[in-house]
């Protein structure tokens, strides 16, 4: 018998119907699972597949798709009772093929639910192994609606099998899984962990997934799969609508088979009969196999970036070259800058973001991978892993949620042997740099040679030249007077050889006072010569300048809108200052408002003293607030505006005072104690210490004693705020406080959250309660005040 | 798999008026307190908001004492079967505003705390009223027992589990438990509402 994978590209192949809703009209209790059936009912399992056999399906589903190790003890037993059923069922039909089907686990993985991708990987891991030793003829990841669960399920099959893996998702009408990946995003993510097919599943009855197909059809260089919902009762606002018949449901497949799906079958509500009618009226259409695409593209788990004439913005901000703050931020593991950071970069426009955590006295893998998740929590932009450990790069690369780009492969043996295979593995577009053994080529012919070595290298790996980015290198033109000739040439030529391009441009102003007038410039003689992607600065207010008028110029920009958006941007914070002089900071803090806060602070340092705007603007008017809401006359939203308008100002006067003199000696370590996931009390009393100028070591939340105890050992830091927010863990900020007192007496440890009185707080042998926000504030304030 | 008989309700974000006293009993403020930074909040907001209800309708059975039989689960609770006197079937709900507000709020977590506790109480105001709207979409003309969560009272909150599966949410609204039972979307609210006998009314 041919392989799956054979058939699917010489003609159109059927997949079977619902199972569910044939197994209830069996006598199917609701609410039973059935996949006990396939011990129990085993002869109905062979019967069930039987029918969808006898019609003319090429690829029955095992009755398996809710079996895991979480939900059944005897998930192996179960699945092979369930491939059993399948095999007895084909017996020696030609042309038939036995697809172990894997649903979902039912839980959300991290960052936003509490499952680890890892434990996602190991519970499809099993199962795919007892699937393979059983001899199912390919995997099927199917209604599957989060595309990092999806990434979990791919590794998974890959790593513990050889079979072919076909892939469906579950989208909603505006064509989105419910986490937010739309089929470009999907389809990128997956043809990168090379599956052998994709499409979409379930949810939706035929009619809504002609609005989708379009995307799959444009995008997709893999068969597309269609396996629709016999639609489903739906009220919307009043209205409702009904499921779909055997003979519409085969006329909307004939459609979506027109519009591109190659592999068709039915999910929730279909039946044998559904399968039939769409297999006989497709019995004369002709057959035509996804052509090859050539998008250069990325993606993340909403979206895709391609990388073609619109030139790409890689925001380089998250790389500790140069950039103290950052540096700090990394030692002392202060991830909310590094994600301010992302965000910051997101809102001013950057398409992807670079992600650079290499110093040497950190642990650079661990952190990767801890700043990637973070920053995938907060920015949806695709990222681009920047490091040069091999192991950094593939273990940021296996918990990407999407498609990563890849910074970087170059024309060495070392770098190609280590990097093209992590990238043949878990798929990503790829920087590649013209340099190798013989280090960078003054001319842009070798530098060109270098590429193509690459790019052949690559293909050696099955990996594609449209993957391939390359970046020929621009060098400071202080010292080398030829480097932007060389540089955009070499742009020029490999544009020739059909590759995309990416430059880091600021290099070529390196060492050069107003490096924005240089490198701008060059920036914009780059796009001219054809550059796709240029890792710069996105605050730069010259560079986005070029970028906008290029676009502009170019008809990349339609009517201008994108433009004419950005220029009135830029008018109207002028306007905004005019108007700004009549609210002084005082004022600005007390009522919250933070822009204004943080322009009055600007124009107070021009004639005062950073320490004096400190101590005789913002403290003030922090504590007329403070007192104000102490007196119950002011509400806490308008405390924490109040903070959050100090912060900004903060912010101002902190540029103005070089790092190594900032305040370190108000420090406070706040943690929300183990257990406990509830970090909104502790948060609130960061903000506002931070706004009185306090240094904090914010731990997060859900903090092990040892954490706390450690960190302010390591800063000398005797103030501790611990929150818990459940009754249920204050037995354990009660283990953190008897820690933290036999490590050092002189620590004083404050609690507070919504569980908390003082007759706890004195139980558990805090120091003090801290009623609210600002009470916590006055006890740490008073704490140095004595010393 | 999918069981037939779960109704869906959807509906756009600006269609539902949030609640005015649960807002500002949730932000701690008077409730004709105002404030810029909210209204900013709130058109932020709405733009994540993705409302969506799974309900059905389903007999409960009570003829044991303080226990309450919905076929597809049985609560033992004197709080729940006090509530549902009178009735022989109940509505069992579960709405959401979708995941896209929990990516929000933890943006607004990093970014401003201000923002982030406003945009908290203004969602889980939201929440609150999207129930109560579908509510009486789902009442039109009967009578009514007052809604009940899991968790509340003296009902365990491991039926989130049994009652969420049953509505097969995680398909349809997306949403999952968490090793605690606490559910993701955050702002989420599981629900039962008694119909009170006709007969009785």
């Amino acid at each position: 018998m041919k392989k799956i994978t054979e058939l699917i590209k010489e003609k159109r192949v059927y997949f079977d119907g619902g199972t569910g809703t044939v197994l209830q009209s069996l006598g199917l209790p609701a609410g039973q699972p059935p996949e006990l059936w396939n011990i129990t009912q085993s002869e109905k399992i062979i019967s069930l597949h039987k029918s969808y056999l006898d019609v003319g399906c090429n690829i029955i589903k095992t009755n398996t798709f809710g079996i895991n190790r979480e939900k059944f003890p005897n998930y192996a037993e179960l699945i092979r009772a369930g491939i059993e059923c399948a095999k007895k069922a084909v017996a020696d039909r030609d042309e038939k093929y036995i697809a172990f089907d894997m649903g979902p686990t039912g839980k959300l993985l991290e960052p936003l639910g509490d499952l680890s991708f890892e434990t996602a990987v190991s519970i499809f891991a099993d199962n795919v192994k007892v699937a393979a030793e059983c001899g199912a003829d390919l995997i099927l990841i199917e209604t599957m609606n989060d595309s990092y669960e999806t990434k979990a399920a791919v590794l998974a099959a890959k790593e513990n099998s050889d079979l072919p893996v076909f892939v469906t998702n579950v989208y909603d009408e505006g064509g989105k899984l419910m986490t937010g990946a739309n089929p470009a995003a999907m389809i990128a993510m997956l043809e990168g962990l090379r599956v052998d097919a994709l499409g979409m599943n379930c949810s939706l009855g035929p009619d809504k997934m002609l609005n989708i197909i379009s995307n799959f059809k444009k995008y997709s260089s893999l068969p597309i799969i269609v396996n629709p919902n016999a639609g489903l009762p739906e009220v919307k606002d009043g209205q409702t609508v009904y499921n779909i018949g055997a003979e519409e449901f085969s006329d909307y497949m004939v459609q979506l088979a027109e519009k591109g799906a190659t592999i068709l079958g039915g999910c929730c509500g279909t039946t044998p009969e559904f399968i039939l009618r769409t297999i006989q009226k497709m019995n004369d259409k002709p057959y035509e196999y996804p052509s090859e695409k050539n998008y250069t593209v990325v993606s993340s788990y909403t979206h895709a970036v391609f990388i073609d004439k619109d030139p790409i913005l890689i925001g380089e901000r998250i790389n500790p070259t140069g950039k103290p703050k950052l540096k700090e931020a990394l030692r002392t593991d202060n991830l909310n800058y590094i994600l301010n950071e992302g965000i910051k970069q997101s809102d001013a426009g950057a398409n992807i973001l670079d992600v650079n955590v290499g110093l040497p006295e950190i642990d650079e893998t661990k952190m990767m991978v801890k700043c990637v998740s973070a920053l995938q929590s907060v920015t949806d932009l695709p990222l681009q892993i920047d490091t040069t450990k091999f192991d950094t790069l593939e273990q940021a690369m296996r918990i990407y949620n999407g498609k990563p780009l890849v910074n970087s492969v170059n024309g060495t043996e070392e770098s190609m042997n280590a990097v093209l295979p992590i990238v043949q593995k878990y798929g990503g577009g790829l920087i590649a740099l013209t340099i190798d053994e013989g280090g960078i080529p003054d001319n842009a012919q070798d530098r060109a040679k270098i590429a193509e070595k690459i790019i052949n290298r690559a293909a050696e790996y099955g990996i594609n030249k449209k993957e391939i980015i390359i970046d020929p290198l621009a060098l400071t033109v202080s010292s080398n007077p030829d480097s932007a000739r060389v540089t955009l040439e070499s742009i020029r030529l490999i544009r020739a050889m059909g590759v995309k391009t990416s430059l880091g441009v600021s290099n070529i102003s390196f060492g050069l006072p107003q490096r924005d007038i240089v490198t701008s410039v060059f920036y914009a003689n780059a796009l001219e010569n054809g550059l796709n992607c240029a890792i710069m600065n996105p605050f730069s207010t010259a560079m986005m300048n070029t970028y906008f008028a290029f676009r502009a110029l170019n008809t990349l920009d339609k009517g201008c809108v994108n433009y004419i958006d950005y220029a009135s941007g830029i008018k109207q914070t002028s306007v905004q200052d005019n108007k700004s002089g009549d609210e002084s900071l005082h004022i600005s803090i007390v009522k919250g408002l933070k822009e204004n806060a943080a322009k009055q602070a600007v124009l107070l340092l021009e004639t005062i003293s950073p320490l004096d705007v400190i101590n005789n603007h913002i403290i003030p008017a922090l504590n007329e607030i403070g007192i104000a809401f102490e007196e119950k006359k002011a509400y806490l939203p308008q405390l924490l505006m109040s903070a959050d308008a100090a912060s900004a100002a903060f912010e101002e006067v902190k540029k103005k005072i070089p790092s190594e003199q900032s305040d370190s000696s108000k420090a406070i370590v706040l943690a929300t104690v183990k257990g406990d996931i509830h970090d909104i009390g502790k948060n609130i009393v960061k903000v506002l210490m931070e706004s009185y100028g306090f240094t904090v070591y914010d731990l997060g939340r859900d903090v092990p004693p040892e954490r706390i105890r450690d960190c302010a050992v390591e800063h000398n830091c005797k103030l501790v705020g611990l929150s818990a927010l459940m009754t249920t863990t204050v037995p354990s900020m009660a283990e953190t406080i008897e820690l933290l007192n036999k490590t050092d007496k002189n620590i004083k440890v404050l609690v507070g959250g919504a569980v908390l009185t003082q007759e706890y707080a004195d139980m558990i042998g805090a120091d003090f309660y801290g009623k609210d926000a600002m009470d916590s504030v006055r006890y740490a304030e008073k704490f140095y005040g004595k010393d | 798999m999918k069981n037939s008989d779960i109704k869906i309700i959807s509906s756009d974000s600006d269609k539902i008026e949030i609640n005015r006293n649960e807002l500002a009993a949730r932000l701690g403020v008077d409730r004709n307190f105002t404030h810029s930074t909210i209204d900013e909040c709130k058109a932020k907001l709405l733009k994540e908001i993705q409302y969506k209800c799974a309900y059905i309708r389903t007999p409960v059975d009570l003829s044991e004492n303080n226990v309450c039989d919905f076929g597809f689960m049985k609560i033992p609770s004197k709080n729940l079967y006090k509530n549902l006197n009178g009735c022989n079937e109940a509505f069992v709900m579960a709405v959401t505003t979708g995941i896209k507000v929990d990516r929000l709020l933890a943006r607004l977590n990093i970014t401003s705390q201000a923002e982030h506790f406003i945009t908290d109480a203004l969602s889980s105001a939201a929440v609150e009223s999207f129930c109560d709207y579908v509510s009486d979409i789902m009442k039109s003309g009967l009578v009514c027992a007052a809604r009940f969560s899991p968790g509340y009272g003296d009902v365990d909150i491991h039926f989130q589990k049994p009652l969420l599966d049953r509505l097969n949410a995680a398909e349809i609204l997306g949403i999952m438990l968490n090793s605690s039972y606490l559910m993701t979307p955050v702002k989420s609210i599981t629900a039962i509402m008694g119909i009170k006998n006709e007969k009785d009314n």
